[in-house]
């Protein structure tokens, strides 16, 4: 199979990111979002992340010029047509996701690879909603996607060893990233991990065992890691961050998942994080920490 | 047989058709500034008129496609149809120490090549992509990649050793490798023709200044030294690539700006040299007008660039324990009138003696630059890698027919 042009469904944190890194991999995109607005948005906020690279030297601006030219803007399923591959990414909602899948399935021949980005949710279910699930793969990149080397490879009940092969090959030779191959589980490695880390630091802020900066540090300083467990869940969106935690806990039913009060307090306020301009700490329209 | 030649680099591509019965050069031409809205295509048929074509041009496949309209173009083509092209030479920057000579393009040489990005991330790529786009536009057509790196596998261990752990060698093969092979490979021989003097005589100064920029030392023939390093990187200052520096620099600011490993090699690379010190441009050309024009950045960027050209040449001097001959070559140093007096005008310690008038002719055949009295013979002699790569291609595309 030969990987040239690459439909990404949903224009979030994670489609942006996606269709940035496979634009600036010399793949043409196909970013599909439902309305004009939304997508100049998604546009113009991967124009942004773009400028800001650009400003760390990271790219020179024929570079960026080139990426923004492989990105095409794409309102209707229809267009997807002609795509080697489709990655969905839109909110982590089993039934909005079905329904992509199900129009995915109609207009995608039925060699191409249709992945997901999820990250909690069944691929076993996705695929359900198609006629061909043999095809339907869990693809789950980690925010940002294009400094983040990895990738979860997630086979559903029914995935076919060719559609895991070129997912894999995809992953590792076109996108140029380590894939790791899990079994169909909420939260995959990833995800269950992270936010299980995460909510644990919210629980220490609400205990008042340390002040939110403090808990930061601990962990950046303390084990390395280039953000504290905080400030990665505002970078991440405090929404998804409460949607994983919730759907983790249905479906483990263990307490351990339940989500922190203050995190749920904060999305109840509409504080998602970088996206809102505020989570645990403040940021700029640039997603800087102010 | 008739054998096109690519050098693709990072935002250009050059090609010359040739038909190798006589070594004549069938259609030459550019592909300037790829991935901007105004690329240029110069195309070039030999005895017919120049055409020049304005474009937007994105990426090098799309550049082999217009320049193999361009050769079977009914008005301004060379050939018939693209079937006529027997064989394909690439020029590639970086061959490590495990291709030697010029080789076959098979899986294991595009693999190998693969393997040699980190080593030159500016340049390799755009060669793979060059073997790619003629591999799409040309499906079965032999192809074969000459390395810039091949000429200076003679250097000694002092030379191409850094002073360094050594097992950073032994593990990565960290050292000298160089650049501009084929063309300071080249000139120091149609140095020692034209001089009519035996190569194996001669200590050479070959200064290879094109947007990229090298120095090479050539004693009897050999490299012995080189100013560009394990990647193109080191040496002089060049267009966008700072050129030597403090190696404590890279990490100091990794962590003041918190820049990845990728956004400092592109700094350095991308975002440097001529173009950081002038704020203008990465082209001498403009860089010597903002001087013309008293633009003090530009005067400055200059001043710094011809600084590092002459400590260059006085170090290869001292390497050689003395110079025969200063070749100037490319596109700086082919062309710029004021950057060659700039430097020489300063070399008199070692007997170099200008003829200003000589240094002032404008012309695309070998010259001599320094006055009849001089002790170092100074020319200037346009490079000609392309021939080197159709020679190379021919002879090894024979050899696997047989």
């Amino acid at each position: 199979m030969y990987f040239k042009k690459i439909g990404v469904v949903g224009g979030g944190t994670m489609g942006q990111g996606i269709a940035e890194m496979l634009a600036a991999k010399g793949l043409d995109v196909l970013l599909v979002e439902k309305t004009p607005e939304k997508l100049d948005y998604s546009y113009r906020m991967i124009e942004t992340s773009l400028d800001k690279q650009l400003e760390k030297w990271g790219i020179t601006q024929a570079e960026k010029k080139l990426i923004l030219n492989r990105i095409q803007k794409v309102t209707h399923f229809a267009e997807l047509s002609t795509c080697d591959m489709v990655i969905e990414t839109i909110i982590e909602d089993l039934d909005a996701k079905k329904e992509v899948f199900t129009q995915l399935d109609q207009v995608c021949p039925s060699h191409v690879i249709l992945a997901s980005n999820t990250s909690t949710l069944s691929l076993t279910e996705l695929a359900s909603s198609t006629k061909y699930p043999e095809r339907v793969i869990g693809m789950h990149f980690i925010h940002p996607v294009s400094k983040v080397d990895l990738v979860e490879i997630i086979r559903g009940l029914k995935t076919s060893d060719h559609t895991f092969n070129e997912t894999k090959r995809f992953v590792e030779e076109v996108s140029d990233k380590k894939g790791i191959m899990v079994y169909e589980s909420p939260g995959f490695v990833t995800t269950r991990m992270i936010t299980l880390m995460i909510n644990e630091a919210m629980h220490l802020l609400q205990e008042g065992v340390a002040s939110a900066e403090d808990i930061d540090d601990a962990m950046r300083i303390g084990y390395n890691f280039q953000h504290g467990p905080l400030e990665m869940a505002d970078r991440f969106g405090l929404d998804s961050i409460l949607a994983a935690l919730e759907r983790m806990f249905r479906e483990y039913g263990e307490l351990k998942y339940r989500p922190s009060i203050v995190l749920k307090k904060l999305v109840r306020a509409g504080q998602l994080g970088v996206k809102t301009g505020e989570g645990f700490f403040k940021y700029d329209k640039d997603g800087d920490r102010v | 047989m008739n054998i096109l030649v690519i050098n693709a680099g990072s935002s250009s591509l050059k090609y010359q058709l040739y038909d190798m019965t006589d070594e004549s050069v069938l259609a030459k031409g550019l592909v300037e500034r790829i991935g901007m809205d105004s690329s240029i295509l110069t195309h070039k048929p030999t005895g017919k008129q120049d055409v020049t074509e304005v474009s937007e041009i994105l990426e090098h496949t799309t550049a082999i496609r217009k320049v193999l309209g361009m050769l079977t173009n009914e008005e301004h083509g060379v050939i018939d149809s693209i079937e006529s092209i027997q064989a394909v030479g690439h020029r590639v920057v970086h061959g490590g120490e495990s291709f030697k000579e010029s080789a076959l393009v098979d899986s294991d040489a595009k693999a190998e090549i693969r393997r040699l990005f980190d080593l030159a991330p500016l340049h390799n790529p755009a060669s793979m992509m060059g073997i790619k786009a003629a591999e799409t536009n040309m499906p079965g057509v032999p192809q074969v990649v000459v390395f810039d790196t091949a000429f200076h596998q003679t250097m000694p261990e002092k030379s191409y050793l850094y002073a360094i752990p050594r097992v950073l060698y032994n593990k990565y093969k960290v050292r000298r490798y160089g650049a501009h092979g084929t063309s300071h490979a080249y000139v120091s021989q149609a140095a020692a023709e034209f001089l009519n003097r035996p190569l194996e005589d001669l200590k050479i100064i070959t200064c290879h200044i094109g947007n990229g920029a090298s120095l090479t030392a050539v004693k009897g023939g050999e490299s012995i030294d080189t100013s560009m390093g394990m990647t193109p990187l080191e040496g002089l200052m060049m267009g966008t690539r700072s050129g030597d520096l403090d190696p404590a620099i890279v990490p100091f600011v990794m962590n003041k700006e918190e820049l990845t490993v990728n956004e400092v090699n592109s700094m350095l690379n991308k975002h440097s040299g001529l173009l950081a010190i002038s704020g203008i441009s990465s082209d001498m050309r403009e860089i010597t007008e903002g001087m013309e024009k008293g633009d003090p950045n530009s005067t400055l960027a200059f001043e710094m660039y011809e600084y590092r050209v002459r400590k260059y040449i006085g170090s290869y001097a001292a390497a050689m324990n003395g110079v025969d001959v200063i070749v100037f070559t490319a596109g700086v140093g082919e062309n710029s009138i004021v950057l060659r007096q700039r430097v020489l005008e300063q070399l008199t310690y070692l007997g170099v003696e200008l003829d200003e008038e000589l240094n002032s002719i404008r012309s695309g055949e070998p010259r001599r630059i320094s006055a009849a009295n001089s002790k170092v013979e100074v020319l200037v002699i346009p490079t000609n890698e392309e021939l080197v790569i159709a020679r190379d291609t021919h002879r090894i595309v024979q050899a696997s027919n047989r």
